[in-house]
């Protein structure tokens, strides 16, 4: 029935494409004019697609959307012969529309127009495609604070505090967060939100900012609760206050039937249209609108754009910091997993080469399950299955999960380590009468950390690279800097190449270290032929090796 | 000095070795030899528990080894052990594998330790690979290294599992002597090995071991000389065995053939002496018929790698009386001298009666 409703709302609307693009205003600060210029100079352009006048051309088409939206389940059930690409972050939509990887992509309307005044080479179908109200979610079961947040919003649009929000931030499109008093004194509120773009929510100078971000700000002030954000995938953001990780979540999200079994919604708090964001180049007909007639930028020289590049994603809202921040939590959820996983791979190792059958089993176990699932899934169930009802840092939870992981493979690594070492050499310990520890001390543990130390790096570097997944859980690390860096530049080269380029670097680091533990543990790696050392200053040098030819090839393997 | 009382080890169900007893009287070397499999190695480890025996008991300086209170660690450093393959800590200097014990169980200062590593290597004749690593040596250097390890602990009894066996002969000629000096020098020592005139000449006593047992014992000269057991004197005189049993008349004959041209080959027999066998074996069948009268019949090939004898066996039931022999005089048969041809290619004929068994022997004329 609603799909009838909309057909016949195309039908009469189609031709009145918006004309409200306007040339977009530079500035440093909040777009890369050379990206937009690149896209608009070459304009990817898919080989025999039509040009799109209307939403009934999307039928066919190639449509992205942003998953775990409304805009996913709606192309699902209304356009079944289209081809649907979902990505997790608004940049990813953003990037793929600009490279043509699709042809049309679903935005909340108000972010739509926020990004085609910054790229010109974005454009859009004239009529929407549906709309619904927005509202912020809360657990089923906290009902006091829902009610508590629609007075509040209530109360707002009296006083007209709403108003002055919807202007500056919807039609002004400022990105400025007003200074919010806030005595905080009655604990902690936490918010999940997700940065699908302004004008609701973005990260600029390395803070959110925007008119869902303002609302909570005010609201928590209203509360005196100091406000605590968790920046997830949009599509994590309904389990999450499901799993009462956050208090609340908001990130214009529609009031679903279908997210509200799954979570109790405040009043709807704003009216938001669904746009089709198109290429104008794939647009079939812009004639009068202004920014079509403005040709391509002037092509600059590639130095000019790294350059512009280098300004706008690393200078500009000291997005640098963002970088160096995530790279500190990057380092700080490697380090820790290694030194826990490292720990529960020795206790595993142990108790699987116990003699013991019940210490054994329950260590095979350990062994099989964490290595035989993904990281990820491990991550998200130790966040929001196993810790769903603690208030557990999200760090912590990585930590947990990249260690437990990481101490699988560890326990492995060390039992085929000791496996490795010929049994002669602890008989050879035992029989000179050293206990059984002192034997693994002094003879068995420094061969097996020769043996294993080349593997135990590689899978330190893989940990590394591994961790790149945490934003999942809302932790800002390397990748999810960059994630949001380009949601803001609408540039995927540069971050995405700066951040390969660290996590190059990282594991560089991390090899050189353990080389140096392995020079420390294994002097023969010192050793070089023919020197000295303490006890050969006796005697004559070395004889010639050709005089002790023969026996030494037959002697050097016994048996 | 070492008293074993009852000893056996089993693994499961499995005996490996079989209720031996024996003493040690120090200053005594004592050499082990036996088939492969004889548990030789397994006795020599249950000595220093390195194996744990299943029972019996190991008196060592008055105390009994399998007492559970003893503490073991302490006298496993009176009764140091040499190892078939060396064994030297592959991540320790020539140096440290020396000084490695005395450091850390016997709190030598290091420099006592690495003076008394130099002197030892200097008996062993290396000390100008202390600074090297065991794998930048030959065999040989590496075992002499290890005997001067276990000297380094000042040990009372050295046990020695197969020193040589990983060796090859020149290397072999480069530690026997040092095991030689050491016996002369009076350390107790107990020496398994396959190197017959090391154990008769530098042993003491020898113990021939069989089946998990201590089989038979004695003097090198009584050993070696004359072996009192049928095993002991297969064993010394190294007899290989070919064995065959035959169901009926119509045995598989060119299986025979390839099976002792492949015994002949193994024991570098030349083809004809494989080609001979199997026509003595053809005119045996022939000229005694009544031997495969009662199947099966049994047939041992032995050749001595001492005497480069080889001497056939045949086992057969029946009723008693030389096979060779014919039956009865109204038994149609074969008649003329039956043993004519084969004397030609055997000696020493000869027919006994055991277990109500006839056994007939022969030996291959040689060349």
């Amino acid at each position: 029935m609603i799909t009838a409703r909309w057909t016949l709302a195309w039908a009469l609307v189609w031709a009145a494409l918006v004309a409200g693009c306007q040339p977009a205003e530079r500035s440093a600060t909040t777009t890369t004019p050379s990206t937009a210029a690149d896209v608009a100079a070459s304009p990817p352009r898919a080989e025999g697609h039509q040009p799109l006048r209307s939403v009934d051309d999307l039928r066919h088409a190639t449509v992205g959307v942003l998953m775990g939206s409304a805009h996913e389940t709606w192309v699902v059930q209304n356009l079944p012969d289209a081809t649907l690409r979902t990505y997790k972050t608004v940049a990813d939509v953003n990037l793929a529309l600009g490279q043509g990887k699709v042809q049309a992509a679903l935005y909340d309307g108000d972010v739509l127009k926020v990004l085609m005044r910054e790229d010109p080479a974005v454009g859009r179908l004239a009529e929407p495609v549906f709309a619904f109200g927005i509202g912020v979610g809360f657990h089923q079961e906290s009902s006091e604070l829902r009610q508590q947040f629609d007075a509040f919003v209530a109360e707002l649009r009296q006083n007209g505090t709403y108003d002055d929000m919807v202007r500056r931030w919807i039609d002004e499109g400022s990105t400025v967060l007003p200074d919010i008093a806030n005595r905080a004194d009655r604990g902690m509120l936490t918010a999940g939100v997700s940065d699908v773009g302004l004008p609701f929510i973005a990260v600029k100078d390395n803070h959110l900012v925007g008119f869902d971000i303002e609302l909570l700000t005010r609201f928590a002030a209203h509360q005196r609760r100091e406000l605590r954000f968790s920046n997830m995938d949009f599509g994590s953001l309904v389990a999450a206050a499901a799993s009462r990780r956050v208090d609340l979540i908001c990130s214009s999200i529609f009031i679903t039937p279908e997210r509200q079994r799954e979570v109790a919604f405040s009043q709807p708090y704003y009216r938001m249209e669904t746009l089709v964001g198109v290429l104008k180049s794939h647009l079939a007909t812009t004639a009068d609108d202004p920014s079509e007639i403005a040709g391509p930028a002037a092509p600059r020289s590639w130095w000019e754009r790294l350059v512009a590049s280098f300004q706008s994603n690393l200078i500009a809202e000291q997005r640098y910091r963002l970088i160096l921040d995530g790279l500190w939590t990057t380092i700080l959820i490697s380090a820790l997993s290694v030194l826990l996983g490292t720990l529960l791979g020795c206790v595993f190792c142990l108790l699987r080469m116990s003699r013991q059958p019940w210490l054994v089993w329950p260590a095979r176990a350990y062994i099989a399950l964490l290595r035989g699932s993904p990281v990820l899934v491990v991550l998200m169930l130790v966040y929001y299955v196993i810790f769903a009802s603690v208030d557990l840092n999200p760090v912590v939870a990585a930590v947990l999960a990249f260690g437990m992981n990481f101490g699988a493979y560890v326990a492995e690594i060390f039992r085929s380590g000791i496996e490795g070492v010929d049994p002669g050499q602890t008989e050879a310990g035992l029989a000179m009468g050293f206990t059984p520890v002192a034997t693994f001390r002094h003879i068995v543990l420094p061969q097996m950390l020769r043996r294993i130390l080349p593997v135990y790096k590689g899978e330190v570097i893989s940990l590394v690279k591994m961790t790149s997944i945490v934003g999942y859980i809302a932790v800002q690390d390397l990748t999810k800097a960059s994630d949001i860096i380009r949601s803001r530049t609408f540039d995927a080269f540069f971050p995405l190449l700066l951040v390969a380029l660290l996590y190059f670097l990282l594991s560089w680091v991390v090899s050189a270290l353990l080389d140096r533990v392995q020079l420390w543990i294994d002097p023969q790696s010192r050793h070089i032929p023919g020197v000295a050392r303490p006890g050969e200053t006796i005697g004559p040098p070395p004889e010639p090796a050709t005089a002790l030819a023969a026996p030494r090839v037959a002697g050097r393997e016994p048996r | 000095m070492i008293k074993i009382e009852h000893l056996a080890k089993s693994y499961g169900d499995f005996p490996v070795l079989k209720d031996i007893n024996a003493e040690i009287q120090r200053g005594e070397v004592i050499s082990i030899i036996g088939p492969s499999g004889a548990g030789k190695s397994t006795f020599l480890r249950c000595l220093n528990l390195l194996e744990r025996p299943t029972q019996g008991a190991i008196w060592f300086a008055g105390v009994n080894l399998l007492d559970p209170r003893t503490e073991l660690t302490r006298y496993r450093q009176k009764m140091n052990m040499v190892f078939q393959s060396f064994n030297l800590f592959a991540h320790l200097s020539v140096m440290d594998n020396l000084t490695l014990a005395p450091i850390r169980l016997r709190g030598q200062s290091r420099s006592a330790a690495e003076q008394r590593a130099i002197d030892l290597l200097r008996t062993v004749g290396l000390v100008e690979k202390a600074g090297r690593f065991p794998h930048e040596l030959s065999g040989g250097q590496q075992q002499r290294i290890a005997i001067a390890r276990c000297l380094a602990m000042d040990p009372e009894v050295i046990l020695f599992d197969e020193p040589t066996s990983a060796l090859d002969p020149i290397a072999v000629g480069e530690v026997l002597p040092v095991i030689r000096r050491l016996a002369r020098a009076g350390m107790t020592m107990v020496v398994v090995t396959h190197e017959m005139d090391f154990a008769r000449d530098v042993a003491h006593r020898a113990w021939f071991m069989d089946e998990g047992g201590l089989y038979e014992q004695g003097t090198p000269a009584e050993i070696f000389g004359n072996p009192q057991q049928e095993k002991t004197r297969a064993f010394i005189q190294r007899i290989r065995y070919f064995q065959r049993r035959f169901q009926s008349r119509d045995y598989d004959v060119y299986g025979l053939q390839a099976d002792l041209a492949a015994f002949c080959d193994a024991q570098a027999l030349s083809p004809e002496v494989a080609e001979r066998l199997r026509l003595v074996i053809d005119e045996t069948l022939q000229r005694a018929p009544r031997l495969l009268d009662t199947p099966p019949l049994d047939l041992s090939i032995g050749y001595s790698e001492k005497t480069q004898e080889i001497e056939l066996v045949w086992q057969a039931a029946g009723p008693a009386g030389n096979p060779l022999e014919p039956q009865s005089p109204s038994v149609p048969g074969p008649v003329a001298t039956p043993t004519e041809s084969l004397d030609t290619m055997v000696s020493d004929l000869a027919y006994s009666r055991v277990d109500d068994r006839n056994v007939l022997r022969m030996r291959l004329r040689q060349g």
